[in-house]
């Protein structure tokens, strides 16, 4: 069971509420919730917000990706993952990013969040616009995208 | 023929609107399009060196679809830039 969404920063904030409730099973012993929150240093500049851009479809569909490989390459069949990103501008401490995943064992549900995280990283087109103290801002240079389908 | 390209993530910077407008020659590439954009940040921001590797780093994406280099391009048609990622 997957719920992948990208959420606008002006109408509503990440909740890990509505994550848990929609992984809590009986079917599963494991829960990991994962969270990314905005920070205020990066490379010795001080952060005071960060906007995050984002080509909905395509993130939606690597969320939707990567979801499925994990049966492949992770053997993890039976277990619920809750996806949800920022798009938009948020404050210092403030989630831009929710993964929650609930599967039957704990092992499974460590290496599974590790997968989502690190596999969105290289492969959801998101970007960050980091905004400094200094009034100054600027696009964080990010990796060039990997498309798993090539 | 038209081309439009939507900007995202750093390319934004390219312009105050949302998508950029271009006129290509019939079965123009994606590799056509990359030096229509380099031609038009030449003109328009002197060659900014970080643009132009923005774009030389880009991929392009047509109906949600991460599309080559060697893809035809039709008349009117709506391509994404998406240049280098970095979410979470």
């Amino acid at each position: 069971m997957l719920h992948a969404k990208i959420i606008d920063t002006k109408e509503k904030k990440l909740s890990i509420i509505e994550a848990e409730n929609f992984i809590s099973s009986h079917d599963y012993g494991a829960s990991i919730y994962f969270t990314g929150t905005v920070r205020n240093q990066n490379d010795d500049k001080s952060v005071i917000g960060i906007t995050y851009d984002s080509h909905d479809a395509l993130v939606i569909n690597s969320f939707q990706e990567i979801y499925n490989e994990a049966d492949q390459k992770l053997n993890i069949k039976d277990k619920s993952v809750y996806i949800e990103h920022a798009k938009g501008y948020l404050n210092l401490g403030e989630v831009s990013i929710i993964i929650a995943v609930a599967c039957k064992h704990r092992d499974q549900a460590y290496v599974l969040s590790r997968y989502i995280i690190e596999e969105i990283k290289k492969r959801s087109p998101i970007w960050k616009k980091e905004h400094y103290q200094n009034n100054d801002s600027a696009w964080l240079k990010g990796n060039p995208i990997i498309n798993e389908k090539n | 023929m038209k081309v439009v390209i939507e900007l995202f993530g750093a390319s934004r910077d390219f312009s105050d609107k949302n998508s950029i407008e271009f006129d290509i020659k019939n079965n123009s590439t994606i590799k056509d399009v990359r030096e229509e954009i380099l031609d038009y940040l030449d003109l328009n921001f002197k060659g900014n060196k970080n643009f132009i590797k923005i774009v030389n780093s880009s991929a392009f994406c047509s109906n949600d679809n991460i599309i080559s280099d060697n893809y035809k391009i039709t008349n009117n048609e709506k391509i994404a830039i998406i240049p280098p990622i970095g979410g979470g």
